[in-house]
């Protein structure tokens, strides 16, 4: 544990670096986080009033201008994408290197998604100035909501890394992982209230998100920060589900990653 | 061309369970989008005017472009900044045939065909729910439409190309491009007027899918301008003519990265 807390620091330090070097490409990236959920702001809108009492959900188009905000801070700050990248370390043999370290791959990998949110804020949090400015929402949040939501999205991040990681390690069973990024982003799209609010959802949806993490990582902190959540049982006891998501993905992932580690023969040695 | 394709088509039958695979992806994909449409519906009756069915033509639609773009166009087009940075388009210029034609046909990516079909479906049976019997001029307008959608398509991504020949880096471009293609999921009517506008106009995404699907069903609800078709001939005339204008242009800044 001590070596990790001084090599941590350490690891932030170059991959806060590397980010710098490769600014270009990750302003793109991020571009991404915004321009999906903007443009579903506008098609909710829009479908606002086509309902018949203009609200979808409970929320009227202020509200889906309130949740979206909440969105893309929260989309930004969730972010993870090892399943994407851990097949290619696999099949170019460059994890090999990172496991000659005394100390988990994971914690490299870690740093750089950190030091991804904390680059791209210059970036990102100009856009989030704007899309307020254009959509002009209301905010309703109360101080509680503020703070515990604020929790949940420490949480939500915590859970998306750790099963992102945790499902990236079939890359050492198989080498093909793309089909499973995508399916495990589409669900996240899907049922993670990130295409529509989780109470929008039909029931067939509904139903799946109720099994899945993937609402407690994005939903969940939105509708809370959005104010959306009045009962503060129910937020304690939403924060409670999500710690306990948290405590069984890493039970998954220590467990995976030692059968992943003995089955490692890297295609390049 | 033919040979450009049958190598491809050769390349894919070696690798068969992949392209089963990637077919079963691609049908993934569309059932996502299906399950988007599903739900928007589920809550409203009309997003801007268009209803399911009129949805479900532009999903298809969508799916059918987003096909088309990644069989032909996007290998082609990445093949060509990979060539001006490692300085391999030297070997393209002295062939004796015209250079643009070239670099436009060199790959082709099979098993994409399967957008297509499952694009082509979903349009298909959306269009047959609405009642109103759909005649062959329709169908021949939309057939325009969507290849004037794909000239306008091919006219952008070698203009981009084209701007590899100044700045090396250009990788990314590629995600710039499917950025702003997001927003041709939904009927650009549903955008605030001045971002309709510059979707119109500025760059030409309602022409790639909104107005195929809205002269498919020729339905005013949708409020597709039945002079579409005119605007889209114009659109894309100009475009390319524009487009191939500026890769000569371009050409002439090429001095090769190998020398």
């Amino acid at each position: 544990m001590s070596h990790l807390l001084r090599a941590f620091p350490a690891f932030l330090r170059v991959s806060i670096q590397a980010m710098l070097q490769y600014r270009g490409e990750i302003l793109l990236w991020c571009m991404w986080g915004i321009v999906n959920p903007t443009v579903l702001y506008v098609m909710w809108s829009a479908a606002t009033r086509g309902a018949p009492d203009g609200k979808i959900a409970g929320l009227d188009q202020n509200g889906f201008a309130v949740y979206y905000f909440f969105l893309l801070i929260v989309g930004h700050l969730t972010a993870a994408w090892d399943v994407y990248n851990m097949s290619y370390l696999v099949r170019k043999g460059q994890l090999s290197p990172l496991l000659l370290r005394p100390i988990l791959p994971m914690w490299e990998s870690l740093s750089s998604n950190l030091a991804y949110k904390i680059t791209t804020l210059m970036f990102a949090a100009p856009m989030w100035l704007v899309f307020i400015l254009i959509t002009q929402p209301s905010f309703q949040t109360q101080w509680w909501q503020a703070g515990l939501g604020m929790i949940a999205l420490l949480l939500g991040a915590a859970l998306n890394y750790m099963l992102c990681y945790t499902v990236a390690l079939v890359a050492f069973w198989t080498t093909k992982l793309d089909a499973v990024g995508e399916i495990y982003f589409g669900l996240g799209m899907l049922l993670g209230g990130r295409m529509a609010p989780v109470d929008a959802l039909p029931p067939y949806l509904q139903i799946a998100s109720e099994f899945l993490p993937f609402k407690w990582m994005f939903a969940f902190p939105v509708e809370v920060l959005a104010g959306m959540r009045d009962d503060v049982h129910a937020v304690t006891r939403g924060l409670l589900i999500q710690a306990a998501w948290v405590m069984l993905v890493v039970l998954v992932f220590r467990i995976s990653w030692h059968l992943a580690v003995k089955r490692y023969s890297a295609v390049s040695g | 061309m033919l040979l450009f394709a049958r190598i491809s088509v050769q390349n894919f039958a070696a690798y068969r369970a992949d392209f089963f695979l990637r077919g079963i992806m691609s049908l993934v994909q569309l059932a996502a989008e299906l399950i988007v449409v599903d739900t928007i519906f589920h809550n409203t009756e009309t997003l801007a005017g268009w209803r399911l069915p009129h949805m479900l033509v532009l999903v298809g639609v969508y799916r059918m472009v987003a096909g088309g773009i990644r069989i032909y166009i996007v290998p082609n087009m990445r093949r060509v900044l990979e060539d001006i940075r490692e300085g391999t388009l030297d070997f393209v210029l002295l062939k004796p045939v015209n250079s643009q034609l070239l670099v436009s046909i060199r790959e082709f990516v099979f098993w994409r065909i399967t957008d297509l079909i499952y694009g082509g479906t979903a349009a298909a049976i959306g269009a047959s729910m609405l009642a109103k019997d759909i005649g062959a001029t329709q169908i021949a307008t939309f057939v325009f439409m969507l290849a004037a959608g794909f000239a306008i398509i091919y006219s952008v991504w070698l203009a981009l190309a084209t701007i590899g020949f100044w700045f090396i880096r250009v990788q990314n471009i590629e995600m710039v491009f499917w950025n702003v293609f997001e927003a041709g999921r939904f009927p650009v009517m549903i955008y605030p007027y001045w971002v309709q506008w510059s979707l119109t106009f500025l760059v030409p995404l309602a022409f790639i899918t909104t107005f195929p699907a809205g002269t498919l069903l020729a339905d005013p609800a949708t409020g597709v301008p039945a002079a579409a078709p005119y605007y889209a001939a114009g659109i894309a005339v100009v475009s390319v003519l524009l487009s191939s204008w500026f890769w000569r242009f371009g050409l002439k800044h090429y001095s090769g990265a190998s020398a």
